[in-house]
């Protein structure tokens, strides 16, 4: 179609028909009057952020205030070894450990005043996960909140123990210069504690929980 | 685009009333972006919209960005209905380009850039 020959009005039909047929645009202005309009995005505008959040390192679920889940992060299923799909109106306590429940309940219904509580998920394969709650949000009756695997906490602290154990090993190394005995001893520890570090990294970077 | 309004200009010479720049024979255009936020979409028209202003207009254009996720509004006086979209005010006529610009000489008709205004 030549544009410039059409009316105005068909050339700008056309123009948006094409504009959309390319993938050009993602984002649309709806709403009859200017106090109702707004931006309706499509799905390909959200998929960056989308990546981000499905991906991060915290698991993220939103939740109504009686425990049903409404969203649910790939993380989270992750963490919790449970298909994503059977996340969606599920509810959460049934994947709580049990001592904990009646303390995500309360958490759930007063969740406006409580920022963070600590519990543990039992997994799927019969683990416990201990994790940190953290709410983000809460409104209209639901509350959004991020999954902090405390294992993970700790094994940063094991290798934080380690290394600090590595520095001094390496101190005393530098400050001998005889007795070949403590040297050797030394250079043992250090070559114990790179070990330790190394397993913990491998651990971490799989996301596995604790098994300790 | 973290506001609703964000100027930007590589007119060094614009005299304010952003019809000329000094040089009477040489226009300023004015060009108004409409995007959402920071959209996939919003952005590649601001990055390819900047790039043929820099290749084919270079000291000679203003640049005002739209957000309307930050205010759905303003689109009003446009009759904007699909983001991102490119409104050539100046130099007349008005124009409207919708789409991310990624189609370079798509944009340049739409635009009416003609080789003399390069």
């Amino acid at each position: 179609m030549n544009m410039e020959t059409t009316p105005p009005m068909l050339s700008e039909a056309e123009q948006l028909r094409q504009a959309i047929a390319l993938g050009e645009v993602d984002a649309f202005l709806v709403g009859k009057d200017d106090k109702e309009k707004r931006v309706l995005l499509l799905a390909g505008a959200y998929q960056r952020y989308r990546q981000l959040v499905e991906q991060m390192q915290q698991g993220a679920i939103t939740c109504s205030v009686h425990g049903d889940i409404l969203y649910a992060n790939q993380r989270f299923a992750q963490l919790i070894g449970v298909p994503l799909s059977q996340l969606y109106a599920a509810p959460l306590d049934g994947y709580v450990s049990v001592p904990d429940r009646a303390r995500i309940a309360s958490f759930l219904l007063v969740s406006a005043r409580l920022s963070s509580i600590e519990i543990s998920f039992s997994r799927r394969d019969g683990l416990l996960l201990p994790v940190r709650l953290d709410l983000v949000n809460f409104a209209d009756g639901y509350a959004t909140i991020l999954v902090t695997p405390l294992a993970q906490q700790q094994w940063a602290a094991v290798a934080e123990d380690s290394l600090n154990l590595m520095r001094t090993a390496l101190e005393t190394l530098i400050r001998m210069s005889v007795g070949d005995g403590q040297a050797k001893r030394s250079i043992e520890v250090l070559s114990r504690e790179i070990n330790t570090l190394s397993r913990l990294a491998d651990e971490i970077r799989q996301g596995k929980p604790s098994q300790t | 685009m973290n506001g609703k309004r964000l100027e930007m200009s590589a007119d060094k010479k614009a005299n304010g009333n952003g019809k000329t720049n000094g040089n009477a024979a040489e226009p300023v255009w004015e060009l108004r972006l409409y995007t959402a936020g920071q959209t996939p979409k919003s952005l590649a028209a601001l990055a390819n919209l900047k790039r043929l202003c820099e290749e084919n207009l270079k000291g000679k254009y203003k640049i005002e960005v739209i957000d309307l996720m930050a205010n759905p509004r303003l689109a009003k006086e446009h009759q904007i209905v699909a983001i991102p979209t490119l409104v050539k005010k100046l130099p007349s006529p008005l124009r409207q380009i919708i789409g991310d610009l990624s189609d370079r000489e798509k944009a340049l008709v739409g635009l009416q850039l003609t080789p003399a205004d390069r």
